[in-house]
């Protein structure tokens, strides 16, 4: 029935048309209505997907997903308590005392692209791609793609751009949060091959008691490009402290007990595309850097 | 940090102490230990780091908690029996809800998680006056207290010497070993406390000295991992030989003077009918040996991979302070001889 004759019909019958509103279903809009931003369509920042879905519509129910899932949580689990007996994260307290250089990420097969996550402007709207695969011989990751500072026309972005790869937090069983420990080394050591591009490199610290979540301490890689690898140190003392992009004033070394995630960021206004590939990442401790941080080293409000 | 407010501090972490032994009444006690708390946080926060300001964060939330339990514990005694007198506490719910508010605030297990991820956040000095300063206060209540529940006191003097012992087999920062060992050493002092309180008192002032040249060492070498420990046999080669008699003295071997306070308290459990008791501690007190071991190991015991072009640094004179950690190590190491008069100086 249409909505013209359901305003004239006597009030008992209208009490019935709503009890029985399959009859009302094809000519007016039904009276389970999904949420208003689903109707009306709240801002939708371009570059997002519409998730216009029902939240029963969203269920991905898999049996043998959630056996897979089950026994991956539980071999975690039982590792860490093996873990224990044999010293400090696994490994004998002697090779923690002997460890001079680690290598924390490796690129070596399928599997070690998982760790990382490529992301770019794409998600606020603009045009730069990026990739992330196995370079040749699978023993080397590529990161490649192409820059446009076209910024998304929604109005209030003005600058666009950048792409960059973070790694991912490293998780114990049941998807709780694990951090890097790399208190025993002072200097990050890289072997890239990229094309002459200036990156930045991006630590990011344990930030939840903080509630600093943006706080990311950086530094600059400059490629040089060329057919050559470039083997690049870098001590952790010369990360400097920035938030959300902007560099603080007050500025702190890097504490490295707890390290969250580590990512590469490309941002130079040049359009064109970009490549960079990384043999592995490791850190190492160089007993003759004693330098503690590279910035702020006076004294702020010397007593005079 | 500005030398006023330094010292404004200072004063009021020395003034909350005070008030806190002077007191007879709960009031004036918990205020005594809020002031504490107050007056520290501004020394742990002071570098602006999120470790220290998460340090700082976790201190505050289980030391407000603790305080909270203690004044409602207190509220409920003058409730029940009208009195406001720390030593006049009969009534065992109060009792046992104050006993708990100080395991919090100082770190027993099964209330100790807070103390070495606090202690980790934290740079040494403040760790050192975390580790025997703010000890002073709630022991000072919980010796007058006289709690009579025979049960509560074991299971938590036991609990923390095995959790001290185990939580601390794993660590590689030092400063978490510490908080582990703080954890063990208040869990000794806790299980003599119902039989001989002068004991505790014993207790606690040998792990003040000892706790106290432990952090010192680490503050001249400083280091905070047993890795730049190896280091240390290049830059101070007489201190790095001095630092396994700590250790061991921590871990509370004869002849130094570690073994003093163990000793009267095997002996005291021993005569209470407590043998069992006194196995279990004194066979968890193997557990942190073993990481005091590892330390003087890495330390002394071994030299770390190093090229022979750099044995040598310059040893200059340390910009610290030395004459602390002098009187605390001679005092660590020597003074069980003197068991006798000591045991006579602190019985009433």
């Amino acid at each position: 029935m249409s909505l013209l004759r359901i305003t004239h019909l006597p009030s008992g019958r209208l009490l019935s048309a709503i009890l029985h509103h399959q009859r009302l279903l094809p000519s007016i809009i039904p009276l389970t209505v999904p949420k208003r931003a689903v109707i009306q369509g709240e801002y939708k920042r371009p570059g997002q997907p519409r998730k216009a879905k029902f939240p029963w519509k969203k269920i991905n129910f898999n049996f043998s997903k959630g056996l897979e899932g089950i026994k991956k949580h539980f071999t975690l689990l039982k590792k860490e308590f093996t873990d224990r007996w044999v010293g400090p994260e696994g490994k004998p307290i002697v090779e923690h005392m002997l460890e001079q250089n680690r290598a924390v990420w490796e690129f070596r097969g399928p599997e070690s692209l998982g760790e990382w996550t490529v992301s770019s402007d794409r998600e606020i709207g603009g045009h730069s791609e990026a990739y992330l695969k196995l370079g040749r011989n699978n023993n080397t990751c590529f990161l490649y793609g192409t820059l446009s500072s076209t910024p998304p026309r929604d109005g209030e972005t003005r600058y666009s751009g950048y792409c960059t790869m973070r790694s991912k937090q490293p998780l114990a069983s049941f998807d709780r949060k694990k951090h890097h420990d790399w208190s025993s080394f002072n200097t990050l050591h890289l072997r890239v091959r990229g094309d002459g591009r200036p990156w930045m490199i991006n630590i990011s610290a344990e930030t939840y008691f903080s509630h600093q979540k943006d706080d990311i301490y950086c530094y600059f890689l400059y490629t040089r490009g060329g057919p050559y690898w470039q083997d690049v140190k870098i001590p952790f003392s010369k990360f400097f402290l920035t938030h959300r992009g902007r560099i603080q004033d007050d500025q702190h070394p890097v504490w490295l007990d707890k390290v969250n995630t580590i990512g590469f960021t490309l941002g130079d206004k040049a359009d064109g595309p970009f490549q960079l590939e990384i043999d592995f990442i490791g850190v190492c401790k160089d007993y003759a850097h004693t330098e503690e941080f590279a910035y702020e080293a006076y004294k702020r409000n010397p007593e005079v | 940090m500005n030398p006023y407010i330094l010292a404004i501090l200072l004063f009021g972490l020395g003034l909350g102490t005070t008030i806190t032994f002077a007191s007879s009444h709960w009031l004036l006690a918990w205020m005594g230990l809020e002031m504490n708390t107050l007056a520290i946080i501004p020394l742990m926060a002071q570098h602006h780091h999120p470790r220290a300001v998460e340090a700082t964060t976790k201190y505050f939330l289980t030391q407000a908690a603790a305080a909270a339990t203690l004044l409602f514990a207190s509220i409920t005694n003058a409730w029940l029996t009208g009195q406001w007198e720390i030593q006049q506490i009969t009534h065992p719910l109060p009792t046992t809800m104050i006993t708990l508010a100080l395991a919090l605030k100082i770190g027993l297990a099964p209330l100790h998680a807070w103390l070495p991820e606090v202690l980790q956040g934290l740079d040494l000095t403040t760790g050192l006056i975390l580790s025997t300063w703010q000890k002073l206060a709630p022991f000072a209540l919980i010796l007058q207290i006289q709690p009579s529940n025979s049960t509560t006191l074991i299971i938590l003097g036991l609990a923390s010497t095995l959790i001290g012992g185990w939580g601390g087999l794993n660590q590689t920062q030092l400063r978490k070993i510490l908080a582990y060992s703080s954890i063990a050493h208040l869990g000794w002092m806790i299980l003599v406390l119902q039989f001989s309180p002068s004991i505790t008192l014993l207790t606690l002032l040998t792990y003040l000295i000892m706790t106290s040249s432990t952090f010192l060492v680490f503050k001249l070498n400083k280091s905070t991992n047993i890795n730049t420990l190896a280091t240390s046999w290049a830059k101070a080669p007489a201190l790095t030989a001095l630092t396994p008699l700590i250790l061991l003295s921590l871990g509370g071997l004869p002849p130094l003077t570690g073994f003093m306070p163990k000793w009267l308290i095997l002996q005291e459990l021993t005569k209470q009918g407590l043998a069992p008791t006194a196995t279990l501690a004194a066979l968890s007190a193997l557990l942190s040996l073993y990481f005091y071991l590892r330390l003087s190991y890495a330390m002394t015991l071994t030299i770390s991979p190093n090229s022979l072009l750099g044995t040598a640094p310059w040893r200059l004179p340390s910009t610290q302070l030395t004459y602390p950690l002098a009187t605390s190590t001679a005092l660590t190491i020597c003074l069980l001889p003197l068991t006798p008069a000591i045991s006579a100086l602190l019985t009433p």
